[in-house]
């Protein structure tokens, strides 16, 4: 199934990060409100430039308590994240392969190639980084337009979004050399439909035309793109990584800059690998849906201490079985150096009684998964298996053993189930039914089998209740969303009546989840009169404060300015272009009573003689703490 | 096949000055290009104005990577703003004919075939220059330019290399496209970036990164075509794939609004045309400062960069006075004392 198919693309590459990190912590931001938290100050405009000034602030690594906000690294932050080519080698991995982002190898059928005239083609993304909710990372998400593999004229695949990128398996056990969330690797999914405006031109391509032929298959709806990013850099300095003082010394190099005015923003960069496979009828758009064999080195509720293997996929076929272990296997460093495990045994056990071995399915030696194997098939390892050992697998559960130790290093979950929607926007009062996909050893479950269902808070660290559902015919079951005030709720299945439940907290390694982000109506914001003063105390000041690129394309500050650009505004903030690469980021969170204001004032409504509404210091209101994070949604926090 | 002016190579001193003429060369490209891609109203001519900005980033980096060059050669770079419609530095134009006169011209087929004209590959296998004897002026293309600097800095001593001296690197901008030039290799680097870029690989229309070179960017503008790979020799033809271009489809600038007088104009045209002028200047004078050491100096001739594509935008919008035309920006650079002011 999915890319673990052929025939496949291999690409891999570089990603920066440009996100504003600003409203990371709750001292800077309240999610429940979707409001601005400004320091103290006499007037909206003083409130937001001492915001502005805490920001930059923020950014000295010395500044906050140990258990304090997570250091800002970008106030300046546009939210594009690109894929990019490295015009000179990356000194922190010497002897990598990974220069341009490009095209780097197929596979038809018998193993990686780079020989295919795809091969070396530049690979083109370009997307908005935003988080469903503001103070984590577990729903990070992508919106973007196209991405394109290749150049017009040539062999290509452009493929124009169906739906937004988001990731899962976030993986905080990856390496353990690094500075804020250089530990962590995670996969990003998305599918393209094949009738919405793919285009794959082969011309002399023996892969793309294999994979053009393969796309008129009736079952299949398009193709998949799957990668995962590792080794995040900030600062563009590697070294702080070891060297404590450099990041008190590049922190004050932003810091000074920031301050000079201008516009200063501080991407990080990762590397990454991925793959095109095709994308059949049943299988889940936007993160794997092949066979799960889980890491067993994640203690509930707690990261793994790296390095440690992370959670990997598996499809088996009639003669072998191939493995994802993209997002798996650690480094020992910064040089990208693969951590030597010794042989890797796969095999197939007995659901029922796991020590017994019903069939073997290959060994994986270090130089399976070493980083230049890595690196050249995007971490997928294909393994030939005896037809009869395939067959005895196909009911068993896959694991994969450290063979001098006889260790588990991961094993599989028959059972999954998969939201369809993995994080939705929905405003207050607005009604919702989710649904969910149950898969069996990567394929569609029956019907009548109980899925657990978890609400968990926000940062993913309490259960806040539970529920039971039963799957309907093709393993689908569906769930109504309670709609209150505006919040963020996560959602965790667990299949099965009585399952081990997530008591530690949500963990990405582990669960599948769903995130919800319930904006809050704001009804009495809509109707307030629609005077600059309100407008911009209510909605713009927002912006202003959290987004200061946005001084780039227009002052905020300037009712001229911003009564002229009104076309542009509505056109970038409508909720009909939600999806695009262009829907401004910072508006993502806007409110439908602060959409209702802003609209009656663009649209030059005249306000009725009811005055502004007084807007009480938020910070100095009293407010029920949030519950403390667990220390796995801690450091996804840091991934900001 | 365009050229532009050699002269032999003896001294450090020689470099810089040759890389001083590349730097004006670099510099001198941007506005032309940018008035064609301001010119585009959002929305239209979509594949040309993504070629056009394409080649625009890629300019601003060239024009970084020469400034770190000579930075790293001990040199002072200073920036010249070019005048339009003049010359380029280096007397760049075809053979046996005048320099190149660069104008300022929206998106046109003379705006893209000016753009074709500047980054020209070579075509001529035994271009004259390579004959020419050592220490007579000869003239070649960008790329040959190039080549006589990298072959020169080639013979220089590690000493010469200045370490870290006002460099600028990608850690804000133009992602892994920026790098810190230290040594020769790092010069060499810099130096096939900037030629494979803007003419392609020798005898192929693809760069070192497998994308179109900015001669056959302007060139898919300017024929409406998409070049294509084609199994015959040579190996790429023209279409037929339209890229799509629609001439009209622009808003309707006049060429080189530096030449055209004002002061017929509404006071909104000549206010709009004046706030160009301001954000160009603090872009050069950010340029200057960030080129020549200072911290964070980038960052503000970006933000200027944008401040001069907001009143672009306005300059676009406001009618001249025959009510039909409007003017972009005429990129004069006008210095006040205390610094340029919005």
């Amino acid at each position: 199934m999915s890319i673990l198919e052929t025939p496949r693309i291999l690409f891999r590459g570089n990603i920066a990060w440009d996100p504003i990190v600003t409203n990371n912590n709750a001292p800077a931001y309240d999610e429940d409100t979707a409001q601005t938290l400004y320091p103290d100050a006499p007037t909206i405009q003083a409130k937001v430039a001492a915001f502005r000034k805490e920001a930059i602030a923020d950014v000295n690594p010395n500044a906050n308590p140990p258990n304090g906000p997570s250091r800002v690294w970008n106030p300046h932050g546009t939210h594009r994240s690109s894929f990019y080519d490295e015009a000179f080698p990356d000194p922190s991995a010497p002897d990598s392969l990974i220069v341009d982002s490009c095209i780097s190898g197929v596979d038809t059928g018998g193993g990686p190639d780079a020989r295919d005239p795809f091969v070396g083609s530049p690979a083109r993304f370009t997307g908005m980084l935003v988080d469903l909710e503001p103070y984590g990372s577990y729903s990070s998400q992508l919106f973007f337009d196209t991405i394109s593999f290749g150049i017009d004229g040539g062999c290509r695949i452009v493929a124009p979004r169906n739906s937004r990128v988001n990731d899962r398996y976030i993986n905080l056990g990856r390496n353990p050399v690094y500075y804020i969330a250089g530990f962590a690797s995670v996969i990003w999914q998305t599918s393209f439909r094949k009738d919405l405006g793919l285009i794959v031109d082969d011309y002399d391509s023996l892969a793309l035309r294999k994979l053009k032929e393969a796309l008129r298959q009736d079952d299949v709806l398009g193709l998949t793109v799957r990668w995962t990013v590792y080794r995040t850099v900030y600062y563009d300095t590697p070294a702080l990584a070891t060297d404590v003082p450099l990041q008190t010394a590049v922190a004050e190099q932003l810091m000074a800059k920031l301050e000079s005015g201008g516009f200063q923003p501080n991407p990080a960069r990762s590397k990454l690998v991925g793959a095109i496979g095709l994308w059949r009828k049943g299988e889940p758009e936007h993160e794997p849906g092949d066979r799960a064999l889980l890491a067993t080195q994640w203690p509930p509720g707690q990261p793994a201490v790296p390095p440690c293997v992370g959670t990997a996929f598996a499809r088996l076929g009639e003669k072998s079985v191939t493995l994802d272990l993209g997002n798996s296997m650690p480094e020992t460093g910064l040089d990208l150096t693969k951590q030597d495990w010794g042989d890797l045994q796969v095999r197939a056990v007995d659901p029922a009684d796991p020590k017994r071995v019903v069939a073997k399915l290959g060994t994986l030696t270090y130089k399976d998964y070493r980083r230049e194997a890595y690196e050249a098939g995007s971490g997928i390892v294909t393994l030939a298996v005896a037809a009869a050992d395939a067959r005895a697998a196909a009911k068993a559960n896959i694991q994969v053993v450290q063979a001098k130790t006889g260790t588990v290093l991961l094993d599989e979950a028959p059972l999954r189930a998969i939201p369809l929607v993995p994080n939705l926007y929905l405003n207050a009062g607005e009604a919702a039914t989710a649904k969910l996909q149950l898969y069996q050893r990567g394929a569609p479950a029956g019907a009548g089998i109980p899925i657990t269902l978890c609400q968990m808070s926000a940062d993913g660290s309490t259960i806040q209740g539970k529920t039971q559902i039963v799957t309907g015919a093709g393993g689908v079951a569906s769930f109504p969303i309670q709609v209150g005030e505006g919040e963020i709720e996560a959602f965790v299945p667990l299949p099965g009546g009585n399952p081990v439940l997530p008591t530690g907290g949500l963990n990405t390694m582990i669960n599948t989840y769903m995130y919800v982000r319930i904006l809050p109506a704001d009804a009495a914001i809509g109707a307030l009169p629609p005077t600059w003063d309100n407008v911009y105390a209510k909605v713009l000041a927002n912006w202003k404060a959290m987004a200061p690129c946005m001084d780039n394309w227009l002052d905020l500050d300037d009712e001229a300015q911003v009564r002229a650009y009104a076309p542009v505004i509505k056109a970038l903030t409508d909720p009909a272009a939600f999806e695009n690469y262009r829907f401004m980021p910072v508006t993502r969170d806007m409110s439908p009573g602060c959409r209702a204001l802003l609209y009656n004032f663009l649209d030059g409504k005249k306000p009725a003689a009811a005055p502004a509404e007084a807007r009480p210091n938020a910070r100095l209101k009293a407010k029920a703490p949030k519950p403390a994070a667990s220390r796995l949604a801690e450091m996804s926090k840091s991934m900001r | 096949m365009i050229r532009l002016e050699l002269k032999p190579l003896k001294t450090v001193e020689d470099a810089r000055s040759m890389l001083e003429t590349a730097i004006g060369l670099e510099f001198g490209t941007l506005p032309p290009y940018l008035y064609a891609m301001f010119s585009i109203p959002p929305g239209k001519n979509v594949a040309a104005a993504n070629l056009i900005k394409s080649v625009l980033m890629q300019e601003m980096i060239h024009m970084c990577l020469a400034c770190n060059i000579m930075n790293a050669l001990g040199g002072t770079v200073k920036l010249v703003p070019p005048k339009y419609p003049g010359p380029l530095p280096g007397d760049i134009g075809p053979i046996g004919k005048d320099a190149l006169v660069i104008h300022l011209y929206r998106l046109s087929k003379e705006g893209m075939k000016q753009g074709m004209d500047i980054e020209q590959p070579e075509t001529i296998p035994n271009f004259p220059v390579l004959k020419a004897a050592p220490g007579v002026p000869a003239t070649g293309t960008i790329g040959q330019f190039y080549q006589r600097l990298d072959d020169f800095l080639a013979t220089l001593p590690p000493g010469v290399w200045k370490k870290g001296r006002n460099q600028i690197t990608d850690n804000q901008f133009f992602t892994g496209q920026l790098f810190a030039v230290n040594d020769y290799a790092d010069a060499h680097r810099a130096i096939e970036e900037i030629v494979s870029e803007g003419e392609g690989a020798k005898d192929e229309p693809l760069d070192f990164q497998q994308e179109l070179a900015h001669y056959y960017r302007f060139g898919e503008v300017y024929h409406d075509r998409v070049l294509t790979k084609i199994a015959k020799p040579p190996g790429y033809q023209w279409g037929p794939a339209k890229l799509g271009v629609i001439w009209k489809d622009v808003f309707p600038a006049i060429p080189d609004p530096g030449t055209h007088d004002f002061s017929k104009d509404s006071a909104a045209a000549r206010a709009a045309q004046a706030a160009c002028n301001a954000a160009y200047t603090r872009m050069v004078d950010a340029l200057q400062q960030a080129v020549t050491g200072t911290k964070g100096a980038l960052g503000n001739a970006v933000r200027a960069m944008f401040d001069l594509r907001l009143a672009t935008q306005v300059a676009l919008r406001t009618p001249l006075a025959d009510g039909v035309s409007v003017a972009g920006p005429a990129f004069l650079y006008t210095p006040i004392k205390g610094g340029a002011k919005a």
